[in-house]
């Protein structure tokens, strides 16, 4: 399974990197979905099958089919491509690039520091489940109120 | 490598190849079938009755020219029509079709179907977006409104079914059937996931986004040959798809109904799989050939304001009656 | 792992294998020419009019917003429905608030009109009369004019 964890893993941060360096906004939704892909096949090859499934659900077939929803109503066309060729130049990137790579080195360190094997037990949906409905119900509850208050946000956001 | 299991080489050439010409054949049947309804032939030249019609429509649209419009987005111009069948094919491996014969069964096995059809909403906007052609685009957004309208109780109508099997694995949902099917509890939810399966796949009478009385062809308007072919070949397979789901989820899968088994298990199976998953298919040509289109503010009212609703009432019902049963 | 993978990596890998040997094939085997309308935008044989990124008005994207957050909810019914002998009671009243929530959401929208579709055309148009044979006729309201259209006038 670590041969498609690092295969996965790879992909992710290929895809990611394309995602960044594209001008023209519908490729870069297109290297964005196949990262997320890769990254719900990491999480199914560390035990999560019902996130792995959440993964793709949410993500690549809900906010990006929003993303893209959007990008079509704007429809903007070669002029957002332009602007964004003028603002990838290095002068932009390497400043905030530079300050990620000591970030990069800790996390890297952090990880080194916890020898520990992957954790190899099968978190599956009804546990999920269980534990959202269980323990955390109140944070459900929570979460439903904040839909809401996103729901009435974005009605009022949008009628301006 | 040979015996006879879910997930054996013989399995998946097996079901591979039957899918693939299911939907050559189903495309040639709702050919004959809309021909019957509406008092003409239909195609009937290629081979007997006409049978052998899809196969030169495979020939022609591969000697057609791979055309790509020079004012096009290039990489999600080609990668539109792809993503349609390879998710609706992927999807195939989850069905059960009888004792054994399957290509994996996953315990998250409804999500898995879930999220491929999340991910075939890219297929047509990618398409309308990339052409460049202004009915293409309009194409394009209402296929994208009308299905992710759709599919949010395209989900919820399915959870009836997990609650009252306890299983996201389609396998385990035919198994817990086998003393009754879940269409008679179900009812609602059964419905409920009719009309978004007809939605999802965009079948008539949900077909707006290729409204061609309106805008061309929708967001295939700059498609040709294979690329077109691809989109086609995909709605077919989708088509096939949601008729061998809701046998799986509604109607018992493989068990016979009125203990009407035969022989083997397996062959039993298969032919009852195969029998309701034709009534399905026949019941999606008549739909089309009787329904006419509704207008686009029909369709979406008609998705959030009754159908969430009711989707939703069905779950709340459907717990508290397993909830009341069991304590 | 709890399952062999190997069978649906084998068939996604095959149905992948598959369509794009398709498009390959009809790369190489179709026809390659150039006529003189093979660059234009196709619109029914009319020539293109206008420029192709038409807008759309930005409160349509209300659909995907709300999409969003239903696709979220049912995830969270997703776990409920899968776990709700394990929840019990408890998990049933938390579910019942959630919709309710949300539901009431729903509700506030249809009622401040987020959820109309409908063109402000086709709001006058509201207004309809049966004609002879059933058909049923559009007569826009304050329509002074009789109910045959004028020659010419769309």
């Amino acid at each position: 399974m670590s041969v498609f964890f690092y295969g996965s893993a790879i992909i992710a941060i290929l895809a990611t990197l394309m995602v960044i360096t594209r001008t023209n906004i519908v490729h870069a939704l297109l290297y964005f979905i196949v990262s997320l892909l890769a990254i719900a096949v990491i999480f199914y090859t560390l035990g999560a099958p019902f996130a792995a499934a959440l993964e793709v659900i949410v993500y690549a077939g809900a906010i990006m089919v929003m993303f893209l929803f959007v990008v079509m109503m704007l429809n903007l066309g070669q002029v957002t491509q332009d602007q964004e060729k003028a603002w990838l130049v290095p002068s932009i990137w390497i400043g905030p690039s530079i300050m990620a790579v000591p970030l990069l080195i800790e996390v890297l360190y952090a990880i080194n520091l916890q020898q520990e094997q992957m954790a190899h037990t099968v978190i599956g949906a009804k546990e999920v489940g269980a534990s959202l409905f269980g323990p955390y119900v109140l944070a459900v509850e929570l979460a439903s109120m904040l839909l809401l208050a996103g729901l009435v946000g974005a009605f009022h956001l949008a009628r301006k | 490598m040979f015996s006879f299991q879910v997930g054996s080489l013989l399995n998946i050439a097996l079901i591979l190849g039957t899918v693939l010409g299911a939907a050559a054949l189903l495309i040639w049947v709702e050919r004959r079938l809309l021909g019957f309804f509406n008092d003409r032939l239909g195609p009937n030249r290629v081979g007997p009755f006409g049978i052998l019609q899809s196969v030169a429509d495979v020939i022609k649209l591969i000697t057609k020219e791979d055309w790509i419009p020079p004012f096009a987005d290039k990489l999600p111009f080609v990668v539109a029509p792809i993503i349609l069948p390879i998710v609706m094919l992927l999807s195939f491996a989850m069905i059960p079709f009888a004792p054994g014969v399957g290509i994996i069964d996953m315990n998250i096995g409804l999500l898995f179907v879930m999220a491929m059809a999340g991910l075939a909403a890219y297929s047509a906007m990618l398409g309308g977006l990339a052409s460049n052609n202004k009915f293409a685009l309009l194409g394009g957004l209402r296929a994208a409104g009308q299905m992710i309208s759709y599919e949010v109780f395209l989900g919820i109508s399915l959870l009836g079914v997990v609650i009252l099997s306890d299983s996201f694995s389609l396998r385990g949902i035919v198994e817990a059937q086998s003393d009754g099917w879940y269409v008679f509890p179900q009812f609602i939810g059964f419905m409920v996931f009719m009309v978004a399966a007809l939605a999802e796949s965009h079948r008539w009478p949900f077909d707006l986004p290729e409204g061609e009385a309106e805008i061309i062809s929708g967001f295939n308007t700059e498609y040709s040959g294979m690329k077109f072919g691809l989109f086609f070949v995909g709605e077919y397979i989708g088509m096939l798809f949601m008729a061998c789901l809701i046998p799986v989820l509604f109607f018992g899968g493989w068990h016979a109904p009125f203990g009407l088994e035969f022989g083997n298990e397996i062959i039993s199976g298969l032919f009852w799989m195969a029998a309701k998953t034709s009534v399905f298919i026949g019941f999606f040509v008549l739909v089309r050939a009787a329904l006419a289109r509704p207008r686009y503010d029909q369709l979406m009212s008609y998705g959030w304001l009754v159908m969430l609703p009711l989707s939703l009432l069905n779950l709340l019902i459907t717990g508290a009656i397993v909830l009341m049963q069991g304590s | 792992m709890n399952i062999d993978l190997f069978p649906l990596i084998l068939y996604g890998g095959i149905v992948i294998a598959a369509i794009i040997g398709l498009l390959v094939a009809s790369y190489l085997l179709g026809q390659k020419r150039t006529d003189h309308a093979s660059q234009d935008v196709y619109e029914s044989g009319v020539l293109p009019v206008g420029s192709p990124n038409i807008k759309i008005s930005v409160p349509f994207y209300l659909t995907a917003i709300l999409f969003i957050i239903f696709d979220l909810e049912a995830v969270f019914l997703f776990a409920w429905a899968i776990s709700i002998r394990e929840a019990g009671w408890v998990g049933f009243i938390e579910v019942f608030i959630f919709i309710a929530i949300l539901v009431a959401g729903l509700i506030y929208l249809w009622r401040s009109g987020a959820l109309e579709w409908r063109t402000t055309r086709q709001m006058d148009d509201r207004q309809s009369i049966k004609g002879e044979g059933g058909v049923v006729n559009i007569k826009r309201l304050g329509d002074k004019t009789s109910e045959t259209p004028v020659k010419g006038s769309h």
